[in-house]
């Protein structure tokens, strides 16, 4: 609220014509109900589709989600924009250190040829910071 | 320790040397104690066997207790990124729509967990609900009455002036039901927990798909790089269009989680938007006095300032005293 909302405030408060409402204005029927019958045709189409993806493998899961969010253009399949930024994030330029640096340790623990007990832990920290750091900006434009 | 032992001890045999009453002296005394004497040589061997001495004892801590792993990233946790949280800003009101969706959800996902226990249905009044939403809201849940004529006690329908239910009974029956952890109340959680909002935030929407290569995840825990020490007892909870937001909103993981946070802080600080604005009344209440202060001095010194001192030398006199 700034500063001209209160003083717009106050002159609405004294001119007589005004109208002061304690309770909340009635709801107008018109802009609810469509949102309500979208919302539940989501739903349902949604747990429709859960049983098909989690008969087929695990891995063509992945594929199979991507090709129906393509499909379902229209059904507003929700993705995460967190998801996406940060994965634009861990691959731009400022990244690459980071990532580099945690690929390379993933190879080497998996591999076997790290110290004893090594985890990526740490590299795994700097990545995602970075990741995050980029991310952060981009999000709060995209949420409401 | 040992060194201040074995200085106090060469004091007190220098003070017995020079007689006890002699105080002033003593400084002195403890040098002379024939540093002049001493060769390079002894002092080589000494250096030397002090050096050995202390790696030797790096080594067998090493052959005791193996390499040394403490203050590692994971013990601290990874610090939570800085979000622009638009109701921290200085003259920003808590965007009371937030509210009302993270309020959801809070409803339908964090409080089959977590209390809420600070927090009245009156509350909730004009800021995320109506008065008659407060109202069925507060009537789904049953309370203790007053004890009646036999001393029973009986429950009835809640009353704005009741609190948000918890979950479970005591702690003891939340811990029971949570594996031995106990879910923190969460009316203070915003200020409670090192990084507020941004910590939350963090955290819900922090879980990756799987821990990175190598990290150990106990038993029951999941791994969450922003809690210290990284394993959580909470599992993930918040997945995309978990909630159907009344206002359309998409309901994907950030979006719940950053509504979620942001109806926690109001949890914590119902009294921001106030705050705020009796702030900015400070301001300007101050202003104006500084500036009609600014003024009255300036009246109040007119005459001071204004005032011209002049020599006015006498006229010299032709005759000489």
């Amino acid at each position: 609220m700034g500063f001209w909302d209160a003083v717009t405030d106050l002159i609405d408060a004294a001119t007589p014509w005004a109208t002061v409402e304690a309770e909340a204005p009635a709801d107008i029927p018109a802009e609810s109900a469509p949102a309500a019958e979208t919302t539940e045709e989501t739903t349902a189409e949604t747990k429709a589709e859960e049983p098909a993806a989690a008969a087929e493998e695990p891995e063509e899961e992945a594929e199979a989600e991507a090709e129906e969010e393509e499909e379902d253009e229209d059904e507003d399949e929700i993705v995460d924009p967190k998801e996406t930024l940060e994965e634009e994030c861990r691959n731009s330029k400022e990244c690459a250190p980071a990532k580099h640096h945690y690929d390379e340790c993933v190879a080497r623990v998996t591999g076997g040829t790290g110290a004893e007990g090594e985890d990526c832990v740490e590299e795994f920290f700097h990545l995602a910071h970075c990741a995050t750091q980029c991310a952060a900006p981009k999000l709060w434009n995209v949420l409401k | 320790m040992l060194a201040r032992t074995a200085l106090r001890s060469t004091r007190t045999f220098a003070s017995a040397k020079n007689g006890a009453f002699n105080f002033a002296k003593r400084s002195a005394s403890t040098q002379s104690s024939g540093a002049a004497a001493e060769s390079p040589l002894r002092l080589n061997i000494a250096a030397a066997a002090a050096t050995a001495v202390a790696a030797g004892s790096i080594a067998w801590y090493y052959h005791l207790y193996g390499s040394a792993s403490a203050m590692t990233p994971a013990e601290e946790g990874l610090h939570a990124t800085k979000y622009p949280w638009v109701h921290q800003e200085w003259f920003k009101t808590f965007d009371h729509q937030a509210l009302r969706r993270g309020f959801q959800v809070y409803r339908e996902v964090c409080a089959s967990c977590h209390s809420l226990s600070r927090v009245p249905y009156r509350s909730l009044v004009g800021t995320i609900l109506t008065v008659d939403e407060a109202k069925a809201l507060a009537e789904e849940n049953e309370y203790d009455t007053e004890p009646n004529d036999q001393g029973e006690i009986e429950k009835r329908p809640g009353k704005l002036s009741d609190y948000l239910p918890d979950p479970y009974k005591n702690d003891e029956a939340a811990r029971f039901a949570n594996n031995g952890a106990l879910p923190p109340d969460l009316s203070l959680i915003v200020k409670a927990r090192h990084g507020g909002c941004d910590y939350i935030f963090s955290l819900l929407t922090g879980y990756p798909d799987e821990p990175p290569a190598g990290a150990t995840v106990g038993a029951g825990l999941n791994f969450n790089p922003y809690f210290p020490g990284t394993g959580i007892a909470m599992a993930r909870v918040l997945y995309d269009g978990l909630v159907d937001y009344e206002d359309g909103t998409p309901a994907s993981t950030s979006q719940m989680a950053k509504d979620v946070v942001e109806f926690l802080n109001w949890a914590a600080e119902p009294e921001m938007d106030d705050r705020k604005r009796m702030g900015m009344k400070v301001l300007v209440v101050s202003s104006v006095l500084f500036a009609l202060s600014v003024w009255v001095k300036r009246y109040k010194w007119a005459w001071l300032k204004s005032r011209k001192i002049v020599y006015d030398p006498p006229k010299e006199s032709a005759t000489r005293h």
